[in-house]
């Protein structure tokens, strides 16, 4: 606990808004953390389908070119690889999840057809067709899973972010506001009680003072009438 | 702004990622994993013209210190790995870190 803080009733003040505002802030980021955490789970789910989906057409596609590298030859493939006109290209846009920014990625020339290909159908067989197929395929499903595990990966930060700021109010900044706001409400009641030690103790000497005055008055008035009588 | 895929990795890898029109590729062979992939990982990562980045999970293992760990939380590109299994990678470990349960369980 923080005991450098000036018991004053301008500052307790002070630490009252204070903790207000830091439990307000709390709350706030409880439920923005609770809220990533569904958005997550969501996404959680899709990124495991897109996983899954992506091994299984990586397996194929290595499969495919396996096969047309054995029947055709390597040369026959890297022949029709290097006479590709169309490339893949990507273009990312951005969606804002609970103000997690994520990209929404959109590809074009991915899915190409025969006479798009451009290796020319007489000189190539039916297994480069497939191979090309098959990584076309799969190049689609790496796309969904950059997207989906970017959008993971940042969210993941996101809630990291958010957890780490919840447990700092809570485990914190709350509780030293709470033991300042403590210390100065006592010593607040302790001035106040030698405050009022204080009065009784001045009153009380007052009160001797004017006993003693009193009673050296009377004692006067008393040697100022004696000789009166005699 | 349209970017490109990249793919790193041995040239039998990268074979069949150029058949289906991948342009950006750096052939690394395998016995060459150790002082080259560094290299080649690093620069379609610093290319501005590249989005995703494909890799093999094996290779990951190959790379030092700083740039895996740049591959790991790189967003933009971003690293997708292929032939690791679902719960794979860097992701599971953070998972666990940010939600406190390992959810990538199978």
């Amino acid at each position: 606990m923080s005991k450098d803080v000036k018991p004053t009733r301008k500052n307790l003040m002070a630490i009252e808004d204070r903790i207000e505002l830091s439990e307000r802030g709390h709350d706030t980021l409880e439920k923005k953390r609770d809220g990533l955490i569904m958005e997550f789970m969501d996404i959680l789910d899709q990124a495991q389908d897109v996983r899954s989906d992506l091994d299984d057409n990586y397996e194929r596609a290595q499969r495919n070119i396996n096969m047309a590298r054995a029947m055709e030859g390597d040369v026959a493939v890297r022949g029709a690889a290097a006479a590709l006109k169309e490339h893949p290209e990507i273009t990312s846009q951005s969606k804002n999840i609970m103000g997690v920014v994520v990209p929404q990625i959109e590809s074009t020339k991915v899915k190409k057809s025969l006479d798009q290909r451009g290796y020319g159908l007489v000189g190539t067989s039916a297994r480069i067709d497939e191979a090309a197929d098959a990584y076309e395929q799969l190049l689609e499903t790496i796309i969904l899973a950059a997207e989906v595990e970017t959008a993971m990966k940042k969210m993941l930060d996101e809630i990291e972010k958010t957890k780490r700021r919840v447990n700092a109010l809570e485990f914190k900044l709350l509780p030293e506001l709470h033991g300042a706001q403590e210390y100065i409400e006592q010593k607040l009641e302790e001035q106040e009680r030698e405050e009022i030690f204080r009065m009784k103790k001045i009153k009380a000497k007052k009160e001797e003072d004017e006993a003693a005055e009193n009673a050296q008055e009377a004692a006067e008035a008393e040697v100022e009438t004696v000789p009166a009588d005699g | 702004m349209s970017q490109e895929i990249a793919v790193v990795g041995s040239p039998d890898f990268t074979a069949g990622f150029r058949l289906a029109g991948v342009r950006r590729f750096e052939n690394v062979q395998d016995g060459e994993r150790a002082e080259r992939l560094d290299d080649a990982v690093t620069s379609v990562l610093d290319d501005a013209g590249v989005g995703i980045v494909v890799m093999h999970d094996e290779d990951i293992e190959y790379l030092s210190r700083t740039v895996r760990q740049r591959v790991e939380t790189s967003v933009e590109p971003v690293v997708v790995t292929l032939g690791g299994g679902t719960g794979s990678g860097n992701l599971r470990e953070q998972i666990k870190r940010a939600i406190g349960i390992d959810l990538m369980e199978e």
